[in-house]
């Protein structure tokens, strides 16, 4: 099938379009140049035309998901929206039903959507979510941080061994890349424990978090993965964070990067969280200057923001020792699990409140960095979903960056408490995001950090992945107009997936599977044979499940997209 | 003033749900509005006049000037005045799950039995019930940490386990007996009991107050002994005669008041 999208307001950084009016042209699912009189015209005259989002990081698929929807019924109630002829009925606000989840990125104009965390042990259940979630791609990130086997390599700083282990246990679990969450402390949290800083040994391992960020930075790179790693540093949520956030980006400045699409060694994930100063929660401010000043000094890190959204949500991460430091602070309700050889887990309730002098604060240092950042091509916009906020709120955000007004209107109006204005200096920063930039930390940098050449952009041969607001950018103000910006992104007019309607009019109009993203390291199958018989007694001597049950199989990642990566390159 | 009644004609064993049959969405509706309404029953919709005889008098200017009355049996009649902030509401018969759950304002008064959920997350209002209550009675719903707020509920029947879950505010007054965990997770409100307890009263109670008239099997062992008060007046009302008080739970560095009838818990001390 042919399609032109006629006279859309186009938006593709990657190609440099800024604003133009012109036609996007899409066969057999793939952006073309031309295409013969019988093309279907969807006449989009004069509205915003962007490729399809692609979110860096949500949680969206897997156990924890699971856990959060069987112990929050009191979330599932909201957004109860009943079946219609194409969608299922939905449930969910902070941690939708798996239909709604594709439902609700469909018609926000998404795409591509990362599983920020899957411990391999949990990655027959991610697939499994996967391929109940419709309408979206999902590559899952596979989580390497506190893997019992990833320490012993670091220790021994065996890289190549290491490298081995990593091309396959991405291959087992389907993965598409390296995720470190908390390396060593989620580890030290089977001793009740955690490590402070990256120069903190773990126990047992006495490995540090220094050792497991820069071996795991050196196997990626070795194998030459499409995305860097991708971390969540030491001492989230804890005042006086800011100097461990810098350490750890700062301490990969020297490896070489392996990949010729993407810039950084490094993707630090919702650093709002990691940038706090002070020493406890009565004297926080700001942290974001200092790690916006550094990221503005040094290409090899991006990042994605974790802004928080002041609703009331679910905090789920691999963070253990943080959730249960979150369920100390609020006293609500705690899950707790332990991942075997390879990480933590935990979950708690957490209601965002703009009267809240901490929440506003943290609703500040969000924008801040998003702000100080001066160039988007290292930020991508993310809520940390459903951690800091439901990704249903990117629009929100959106409208916040884009309007200056609409910031100063919350702070004056008391929205939030005073401390956003007074302890982070939101209030002096009156840059304001052009559609451009929205286009490129929602689509083009996101596409870029992951190394997706094929999407993220509207180049002839990309996916046909495309997004139509209803908003007209000539004819429109969106610095004054916030409420209207954040309606326009929520509902897309057309979202466009393989070249294949799915949302038209902010409704679903057809519904298809998701593929499984994932990267197949070729060229180092040997060394993984040798490691892995080399890593099986201790595999079969601590696992609870046996190896063949511990892979995931081809059938729990169909239909499936897979990056070859060629590693002797 | 405006008088609805519903008058049973036919019974559904598949629960009809009457949340959007309240006042303060009905105020306005003449019969032939009731006429065209269709009721939810299980996953679909049916007249409501297949299953009732409506009888419609006078006018209504606000909610205030409501009073429905299903007369007759509702036991397979669900959500009846839920999210009810206003007007008058009376069965004459049993009602099914989540009667008057969620109400804010206005009075419900079920002239027989009422299922699980009565009264579930109220915030203001009154609830009376004749016969008697199930489970979770002026509760949380399932999961929520944030339950019955305000309003009033009595109960002169017995009332069943886990009365008043995360109770925040508000009064409950049962007359009969009533089962374990009455006020379990309570943090503000009162709870009051003439009837005998089986077991567990103020589970992880923080705070709140719970009157206890008849007899108490089994304590939790999260309460402590704070003496024998006479003639106690408990958040405002007073009490004849000699109580035994608690305070706990402690397993939650709880500071609920537990006043047990002395007389008839003669057997803790």
């Amino acid at each position: 099938m042919e399609y032109i999208l006629k006279n859309g307001i186009v938006y593709d950084p990657v190609n440099e379009i800024n604003g133009e009016k012109k036609d996007v042209m899409f066969r057999d699912g793939k952006i073309v140049n031309s295409v013969s009189d019988s093309a279907k015209i969807l006449d989009v005259t004069d509205k915003l035309v962007m490729p399809a989002g692609v979110d860096v990081h949500c949680h969206l698929a897997g156990p924890k998901l699971c856990v959060g929807r069987l112990y929050r019924p009191e979330d599932e109630r909201k957004g109860v929206k009943p079946k219609t002829d194409i969608t299922r009925a939905e449930t969910g606000f902070s941690i939708p039903s798996c239909p709604a989840t594709g439902y609700r990125f469909s018609r926000m104009g998404y795409g591509t959507v990362v599983e920020a965390a899957v411990p391999p042990l949990e990655a027959k259940h991610t697939h499994e979510e996967i391929i109940a979630i419709p309408n979206i791609d999902i590559p899952p990130l596979t989580l390497f941080g506190n893997n019992w086997f990833v320490m012993q390599f670091a220790k021994e700083g065996n890289i190549e061994d290491l490298a081995a282990f990593v091309s396959a246990w991405l291959k087992i679990t389907k993965g598409y890349g390296v995720k470190i969450v908390n390396p060593c402390g989620s580890e030290a949290w089977g001793w009740g424990g955690n490590v402070h800083g990256i120069d903190d040994p773990a126990p047992y391992w006495d490995v540090t978090a220094r050792e497991v960020i820069r071996a795991l930075a050196q196997a990626n790179e070795m194998l030459g993965l499409p995305h860097s790693i991708h971390v969540h540093p030491n001492d989230l949520g804890h005042p006086g964070n800011f100097p461990t956030t810098i350490n750890t980006i700062d301490c990969m400045k020297d490896i070489k990067k392996n990949s010729e699409y993407r810039n950084q060694t490094i993707h630090l994930t919702h650093a709002q969280f990691h940038c706090y100063e002070g020493t406890s929660w009565r004297d926080v401010t700001s942290g974001a200057q200092p790690v916006a000043d550094y990221i503005n000094k040094n290409d090899h890190v991006t990042m994605d923001l974790g802004a928080v959204t002041l609703d009331e949500t679910t905090t789920m991460t691999a963070d253990g020792p943080m959730e249960y430091d979150l369920y100390e602070l609020t006293g609500l309700k705690w899950a707790n699990k332990d991942i075997e050889l390879e990480t933590a887990s935990g979950l708690v309730p957490f209601i965002y409140s703009g009267r809240n002098p901490v929440h506003s604060l943290q609703w500040a240092i969000g924008l801040e960095l998003a702000l100080m950042v001066e160039n988007p091509w290292q930020v991508a916009l993310t809520t940390d979903s459903p951690n800091a906020g439901p990704f249903i709120r990117y629009p929100r955000v959106i409208s916040w960056l884009m309007s200056n007004k609409r910031r100063m209107e919350m702070m004056d109006n008391k929205e939030v408490h005073g401390w956003a204005a007074k302890k982070s200096a939101l209030a002096t920063l009156d840059r304001e995001y052009d559609f451009y930039d929205i286009a490129t930390i929602t689509r083009a940098a996101p596409s870029k950090i992951y190394g997706f050449e094929d999407r993220g952009n509207l180049s002839v041969g990309s996916l046909a992945d495309i997004a139509v607001y209803d908003l007209e950018p000539n004819n429109f103000d969106p610095t004054v107009n916030a409420a209207a910006v954040e309606n326009a992104f929520s509902n897309a007019l057309y979202t466009i997936k393989d070249g294949e309607i799915l949302v038209k009019d902010g409704e679903v109009v057809k519904v298809v599977s998701s593929n499984h993203v994932h990267t197949e390291v070729q060229g180092f199958e040997d060394q993984e044979k040798r490691i892995l018989e080399q890593i099986m007694p201790m595999f079969n001597k601590y696992y609870t499940v046996k190896f063949e049950n511990y892979i995931v199989h081809d059938h729990y990642a169909e239909p499936s997209t897979v990056y070859k990566v060629n590693a002797s390159k | 003033m405006k008088q609805i009644t519903l008058t049973p004609k036919k019974f559904s064993s598949i629960a009809l749900e009457f949340d959007e049959l309240i006042p303060d969405e009905i105020y306005g509706w003449s019969k032939e509005d009731f006429e065209r309404y269709e009721v939810p029953v299980g996953n679909t919709r049916f007249p409501l006049t297949d299953y009732y005889e409506i009888e419609v008098e006078g006018e209504a200017e606000s909610p205030e000037e409501v009073k429905l009355t299903i007369d007759g049996d509702a036991g397979r009649v669900k959500y009846i005045g839920c999210k009810m902030g206003a007007g008058e509401i009376i069965v004459n018969g049993d009602a099914d799950l989540q009667a008057g759950a969620e109400m804010t304002g206005g009075s419900l008064t079920i002239n027989g039995n009422a299922e699980s959920y009565a009264g579930r997350e109220m915030k203001g209002g009154e609830i009376t019930i004749k016969g008697n209550v199930r489970e979770y009675a002026g509760t949380s719903y399932i999961g929520e940490w944030r339950g019955m707020s305000g309003g009033k509920i009595t109960i002169y029947g017995n009332a069943g386990k886990q009365l008043a879950d995360a109770m925040s505010g508000g009064e409950i007054h049962v007359h009969g007996n009533c089962d374990i965990l009455a006020g379990i997770h309570m943090t503000k409100g009162f709870i009051q009991i003439d009837g005998d307890v089986t077991r567990w009263p103020g589970g992880q109670m923080k705070n709140g107050a719970i009157v206890v008239n008849g007899r108490l099997e089994r304590l939790l062992e999260g309460f402590e002994l704070d003496g024998i008060v006479n003639d106690p007046v408990v958040e405002g009302r007073e009490f004849t005669g000699k109580y035994i008080k608690y305070i706990g739970d402690i397993g939650v560095n709880g500071k609920g008041s537990l006043l047990l009838n002395a007389e008839k818990n003669r057997h803790h001390l």
